[in-house]
């Protein structure tokens, strides 16, 4: 077996010796450090996006609470206002309907009045043309000439008996 | 000698160059170009694919990355934050066996983690370096590392030499596992290549299929003996640190 022949095993020995140091220092020195390096700007990089991304979303958070508020001081400003309008709006209908009442009841005490003062007219006036239709048939029936006395004392005694 | 045709001859050492110094015959041989092979495949790839040093990687600057988390994660595990110390260290480990093992796995190609003494002497660095460390953090209280507490007394004198002897026999057990893996795996393939050559008529096919996929195992066993390999490593450096 050749692994068993001490011949070369100085020589084997030696340059595994050389190239196993230089492999190490240059390693050392040179490859891992440069590999660390990158993973480190990678690693910092991530930090940094991360952090950066964690800071947008707090302003994110807060630009929301903002609007939140402002919707919410809007819907409970428009609700008073809307109150407000309802309020107004009643009380001006009741307003105008009360005035409207009065002015109705007005009118119709007016009306009532005048209706009245129609019918005390239109009485008077019935009286006079029944004491002349009397007055006429009268003296076309018996040649009678009656006064105007004579006829609305018999009208008045007659009037109830008429209603 | 291996005879001309053996499936072991593929791991006989020809120099390249004959050097000698101070009487020690320290040749450059196909072993130490394979060494070579292997430290340049590293060093340049891991340095060219991070040359870019982007934060969004190529592909093959995410292999690198890859590699370095692996390792990184394995230590930090086992370890813990003592760990970072001995990055470098296992890094190279890892990635030297584990480069070593994949250019063994290129045709015509020299194994050096398939020669004993190239991976003794990986284990016994390994070895030698967690003993020391183990002093250093503990002083004379290391010892009390065979003493296993919670063991009736009277099994002491028999528990404490069989800790000893595993402890001793860590390098060996280190290196045996990886040379013995690259051996019988270089060897098998070997064996199967000259039936692909023996056998009559087309029927070579099917020795030639069975490489083929021995193949694909062998790349599997690269893997996994390099990370065997670094995973003990950082065990044994948690040893160093944690006494029972």
């Amino acid at each position: 077996m050749p692994q068993l022949n001490p011949e070369f095993f100085v020589s084997q020995l030696f340059w595994l010796a050389v190239f196993f140091t230089f492999l190490f220092v240059f390693l050392w020195r040179v490859s891992l450090p440069r590999i660390a390096s990158v993973l480190e700007k990678r690693q910092n990089k991530i930090d940094e996006s991360l952090s950066s991304a964690k800071e947008l979303r707090q302003q994110a958070m807060e630009i929301e609470k903002k609007i939140n508020d402002q919707i919410n001081k809007a819907k409970l400003e428009t609700d008073e206002k809307i109150k407000e309008t309802i309020n107004s709006l009643q009380e001006n209908v009741s307003s105008q309907l009360s005035s409207l009442d009065k002015d109705l009841e007005k009118k119709v005490s007016d009306a009532e009045k005048e209706i009245l003062k129609s019918k005390e007219d239109q009485m008077k006036n019935i009286n006079n043309e029944i004491a002349n239709i009397t007055k006429l048939t009268v003296g076309k029936i018996t040649d009678m000439e009656l006064t105007d006395n004579e006829l609305s004392k018999v009208i008045e005694t007659q009037k109830g008996t008429f209603n | 000698m291996a005879a001309k045709d053996s499936p072991l001859k593929q791991f006989e050492i020809d120099p390249i160059s004959n050097i000698e110094l101070g009487g020690y015959n320290i040749s450059f041989t196909n072993s130490s170009f394979a060494m070579l092979i292997t430290v340049l495949v590293i060093t340049l790839f891991l340095t060219l694919t991070v040359n870019t040093r982007s934060i969004i990687p190529s592909r093959l600057q995410l292999i690198s990355e890859l590699m370095y988390n692996f390792i990184a994660q394995l230590l930090s595990d086992t370890v813990g934050d003592n760990g970072k110390r001995y990055f470098p260290f296992v890094f190279s480990l890892f990635m030297f066996v584990l480069i070593g093992n994949m250019v063994g796995m290129i045709p015509y190609q020299f194994t050096f983690t398939s020669h004993i003494i190239v991976t003794f002497a990986l284990a016994a660095v390994v070895f030698i370096g967690v003993t020391i460390l183990g002093f250093i953090n503990h002083g004379i209280k290391f010892f009390t590392f065979f003493y296993i507490p919670g063991v009736p007394f009277y099994m002491h004198p028999l528990l404490i030499p069989i800790e000893v002897i595993s402890y001793l026999s860590r390098p060996i057990s280190l290196s045996v596992r990886l040379f013995a893996n690259m051996l019988a795996g270089h060897t098998l393939l070997k064996v199967f290549a000259g039936f692909v050559v023996s056998m009559p008529f087309f029927t070579g096919v099917f020795p030639l299929a069975f490489i083929v996929a021995l193949t694909g195992l062998e790349i599997l066993i690269a893997f996994l003996q390099a990370y065997v390999f670094a995973i003990l490593t950082c065990l044994y450096i948690n040893d160093a640190y944690h006494l029972h």
